[in-house]
Order: structure tokens, then C-alpha cells, then sequence
């Protein structure tokens, strides 16, 4: 436990060193919807649109993108600060003293995945808190439990996400453009900016995508979008179970194959 | 003229250097050729969401030009060219800082912005090869048919967009040496033009504040432009209009980002953070 919280600490510590990041993650997801906002206006002319209606159960396409935004925070943070975790105290040069400490790295990479939890869970409530002052956005005490469930459910199996995107990071080293890859996967897999039944094959590979029932729950809670509570818990419970396991089960089998080969500290 | 011959050298043996290290990361060097199309896709797909198909009305009625596709396609294709100056010219001086190899690089006898231009070199052959192989597999696979007569003037507009684009590349180059966090300064900068330029949209959806910002940027000149001569998009401004534009931004935006760059590393090497983390 020390040492997760030790980890998490020094990463907090990392993050105020650089505030401007701070400001970056809070509006930088706001700022990604403007452009589907404005193609929305240029393609439809308006506000709502029908056939976007028939797909998402709701034909107003700024709040769905929104909430799309808003909760990819999490996906970004988890790809992200997991992914690049090992390749960054490459560079700082301190990766072998974390490694030759008596600690397994699971434990220091658990301590990273809380802190991004928390992390992103504060640049949601502020980006939600925006979105309550300035669009309108409304939330009662009754929604905020199921969404706190939900949240909970999606940062678990985004720790599964995260442990991979850390492997593949020790795997090959220049992580950069393959977590690019990476998000811009989930971005096309995912209900982010437009509902996965718009294309076959986007509905199909989203069913095995922790965020895709995340976003459904957390739609439907916020704007009244008909879900299954229960199936959709289940699920992503389910994903969660298979997903967490393989991740640390990756992370592990590479982390072995790397200090086998020698490859390490390879840049 | 020896000094000029010198300094191309240099440039050159930055871009060699750039292609060695890029190989050395075969998978990274591939995905790239690959990751554009997954990031168009999103777009593509949002408008088929919205339109519940290809073709949209409303858009023929601002823009003379029915197909999303096309009409996204030729957005997002030039605005490629903005990752030349975000990420690669941004990245050059934070990445040799984390090789641990900046102070060398900086000590050899060339003025420092040659080697930011060797990195700008680097990329827009790399980012070129990479818009050619898309434009080719996008056109055939959604069969886009475009206007060839005025290809001549699209490489024209294509080539003023780009240099405007390396000014805001030193700039962020420059201020990388001053607040470090560079991967910050150019998604930041990349987000607010991505937003700002008329990518997948015509200005006159922009407020109209926002309109007056997107008229002193390069990318909004170039994915108007380009797509006026090979969609016939109606633009509202003619392409002599565009041209000249575009030449005062180019001049404008390297004047300014070669002095914050100076700036930035005369002041860097005074208070010695240079090599600060």
C-alpha cells in the first residue's frame, strides 16, 4: 500500500511541475467537440437530426458528442499516462532503479492507474461543472450514484486497457505513435462522437470495448436514453473480469520477455 | 554561398538522421502510413450518423459541393501537414533533449534554427509520402472523383500553406526550450487551428468571431483553396485573393516564429535551462 501511495505521490508531484497540463486535460475534450458541432451544422443545418435519432434514441447530437467527450477523459488518461508511464522514466533514466527496488512493477503501475483515476475523475467533475453552468447540462442527486457506479465499472477495465497499452510500450518502445493508433482505434470503436450501430462492423468489435456500455449507462442516465441498467452492468462487469486478468497478465509476460532479452533499458 | 551550401548540408544530414532513427521503429514507421486513415474514419462516420447516408442537402446548399465524404476527406488531407509543425518540428528539441543528445546537436557550428529546418525538411517529405498513399487508397476506396485542371495552383497553395505552417513549427520549437512540456504547447496550438480552420465545414457555420481568427491562418486559405480546384466548393474569394493571403501569413508567421525562437534560446542559454528538464 505504501508504495502505491509513494507512486502517487510522485506523480502528483511530476503533474504540478507542469500545470499547464493540468489546464489542458480540463479543456482540451470541450474543445474536440466544437468541430463535430460545427459539421453537424454544416451537414444538417440545425440542431437535431432525424436519422442521428433513429441510431442514438436521442436526435440531438451536441449533448450525445458531449458526454462523448467529457467521459473519454478516462480512456485518454488510461491509453495515455499508462501508456507512456514506463517509456517516460525511460527517458527520465530512472526505470532500472524503479525496477531493481524490491516492489513488484505492478504495484508501482497499479499506484499510476489510481492516481490517473482520480486525476480524471476530478477534470470530469469540472468539465461536467462547466457544462452545468455554461450548456445547460442538469444533474440531480439521483443520477450521480449510478454514474459513480458506472465510472467505477469503466476505470476498472480501463486499468485492463492501461496495463496493455504499458506493455506494448516496454515491447517496442516508441510508444508514441501506436498509442496514437491506439486511441484513434477506441475513437472509431467506441460511441465517443457517434452511436456504433451506424456500421456493422463498429457495432461488432465495440461489444468487447469496456467504454462502449460505459457511455451507453452514463447517455442514458444524463439524457434520459433508454438503457438496461442490469444488462448493461453485468457486462461491463463481465468485460472487467476477462480484461483485468489479461492485462496483468500481458504486462507481466512482456515485462519477463524484456529483462530476459536484455532489452529493458533499450531506447 | 560556401555558408549556404553548409547549412543545406546540415539540413540534409538532419533528415537522414531522421529516416534512420524512424526505420530503427519499423512498426512506429508503418503505422503511420495506416493511422490516418483510422482517424478520417470517425469523421466519416459521424456524418453518415447525422445524414443517415453520404450526400447532404444543407451542405450542397452552403457550399456547392453534396459529398460529405469528399468534402471531410479534403479537409482533414491537408490539414496533415499541421502535424508537420505540431508534433514533428514541436517535438525536435524536447526529443534530443531526452536522448540526452541536445547540448551536442546544439554545439555544432550551424545557427540553431538549420537544425529545426532540417527537422521541417524531415517531415514534409515524410508527411507527403504519407498524404499520397492516402489519397490514392481514400479516392479509389470511396471513389472521389476530383478536378485535375487546376492541380498546378493546388501545389502552389499546398507549398505557401506549408511554409506559413513551419513558422508556427519554430515557434513551438522555441517555446519548447522555455516551458519543457512540449507534447502541451503543440496539442494545444493543433487543437485550437483544428478547430478554428474550416476543416469539414465552410466558414460560414463559424461565429463570427471565430471567422475573423481562421482568416490570419495558413490552413484555412490551403483547405479552401484546394478544395475550390478539386471540388468546386464556393469559397467567396477568388484565387488571387487566396494567394496573396497566403503570402503575407507565410511571411508574418516565420517572421514571428523564428523571433520567439531566438528569443527563446538566447534567453534559454542566459538562465542556463537549455538542458533543464
Amino acid at each position: 500500500m505504501r508504495v502505491i501511495i509513494e507512486e502517487m505521490r510522485k506523480d502528483l508531484k511530476i503533474l504540478l511541475a507542469y500545470p499547464v497540463e493540468i489546464a489542458f486535460w480540463i479543456i482540451s475534450p470541450l474543445l474536440w467537440v466544437v468541430p463535430l458541432v460545427f459539421q453537424g451544422r454544416a451537414l444538417i443545418g440545425g440542431l437535431q437530426s432525424s436519422a442521428f435519432g433513429a441510431l442514438a434514441g436521442t436526435s440531438e447530437y451536441i449533448p450525445y458528442v458531449l458526454i462523448g467527450g467529457i467521459f473519454s477523459t478516462y480512456m485518454f488518461t488510461a491509453v495515455w499516462s499508462m501508456g507512456n508511464a514506463l517509456r517516460n522514466e525511460m527517458f527520465y533514466g530512472t526505470l532500472e532503479h524503479i525496477l531493481s527496488s524490491p516492489v513488484r512493477p505492478l504495484r508501482i503501475l497499479l499506484g499510476k492507474a489510481l492516481f490517473n483515476s482520480l486525476l480524471s475523475t476530478c477534470f470530469v467533475a469540472v468539465q461536467i461543472t462547466i457544462c452545468v453552468l455554461f450548456f445547460g447540462l442538469t444533474i440531480t442527486l439521483t443520477k450521480i450514484l449510478p454514474m459513480v457506479f458506472f465510472l467505477i465499472l469503466l476505470m476498472i477495465g480501463l486499468y485492463g486497457v492501461g496495463f496493455i497499452a504499458a506493455a506494448l510500450t516496454l515491447l517496442i518502445k516508441e510508444a508514441h505513435g501506436v498509442l496514437h493508433l491506439f486511441e484513434y482505434i477506441l475513437f472509431l470503436f467506441t460511441p465517443i462522437r457517434y452511436p456504433v450501430e451506424v456500421h456493422p462492423i463498429t457495432r461488432a468489435v465495440s461489444a468487447i470495448i469496456p467504454l462502449t456500455y460505459a457511455l451507453v449507462a452514463l447517455r442514458g442516465i444524463l439524457l434520459g436514453v433508454e438503457f438496461d441498467f442490469a444488462r448493461t452492468s453485468l457486462i461491463l462487469l463481465g468485460i472487467d473480469m476477462l480484461i483485468v486478468p489479461a492485462g496483468i497478465w500481458i504486462f507481466a509476460a512482456i515485462e519477463r520477455r524484456t529483462k530476459q532479452r536484455g532489452t529493458l533499458a533499450e531506447y | 554561398m560556401k555558408r549556404v551550401i553548409h547549412y543545406l548540408r546540415a539540413i540534409n544530414a538532419e533528415n537522414m538522421k531522421e529516416w534512420r532513427i524512424e526505420l530503427k521503429y519499423k512498426p512506429d514507421f508503418f503505422r503511420q502510413f495506416f493511422a490516418p486513415f483510422v482517424y478520417l474514419l470517425p469523421y466519416f462516420l459521424y456524418g453518415v450518423a447525422l445524414l443517415g447516408g453520404r450526400f447532404s442537402e444543407h451542405l450542397q446548399s452552403i457550399t456547392g459541393v453534396a459529398d460529405m465524404i469528399a468534402y471531410t476527406f479534403i479537409g482533414y488531407l491537408i490539414m496533415g501537414f499541421l502535424n508537420t509543425a505540431c508534433w514533428a518540428m514541436g517535438w525536435s528539441l524536447r526529443k534530443e533533449q531526452w536522448y540526452g543528445t541536445l547540448d551536442t546537436v546544439f554545439a555544432a557550428p550551424v545557427p540553431r534554427w538549420v537544425y529545426v529546418a532540417g527537422m521541417a525538411f524531415h517531415s514534409t517529405l515524410h508527411q507527403g509520402l504519407i498524404m499520397v498513399f492516402q489519397a490514392v487508397i481514400i479516392s479509389v476506396f470511396f471513389a472521389i472523383a476530383f478536378k485535375t485542371t487546376g492541380i498546378g495552383v493546388v501545389l502552389v497553395i499546398v507549398a505557401l500553406m506549408v511554409v506559413g505552417l513551419y513558422g508556427l513549427g519554430v515557434l513551438i520549437a522555441g517555446l519548447t526550450i522555455g516551458l519543457k512540456q512540449w507534447w502541451v504547447i503543440s496539442e494545444a496550438l493543433n487543437t485550437l487551428m483544428v478547430v478554428v480552420t474550416p476543416i469539414a465545414y465552410p466558414l460560414a457555420v463559424l461565429p463570427v468571431f471565430i471567422r475573423k481568427i481562421s482568416l490570419v491562418l495558413p490552413t484555412t486559405y490551403g483547405v479552401m483553396g484546394v478544395r475550390h480546384l478539386l471540388l468546386g466548393e464556393q469559397i467567396g474569394y477568388d484565387l488571387t485573393t487566396i494567394l496573396f493571403r497566403l503570402a503575407v501569413i507565410l511571411i508574418v508567421w516565420v517572421t514571428i516564429g523564428m523571433g520567439v525562437f531566438m528569443m527563446m534560446d538566447r534567453y534559454g542559454r542566459k538562465k542556463g535551462f537549455v538542458s533543464l528538464y
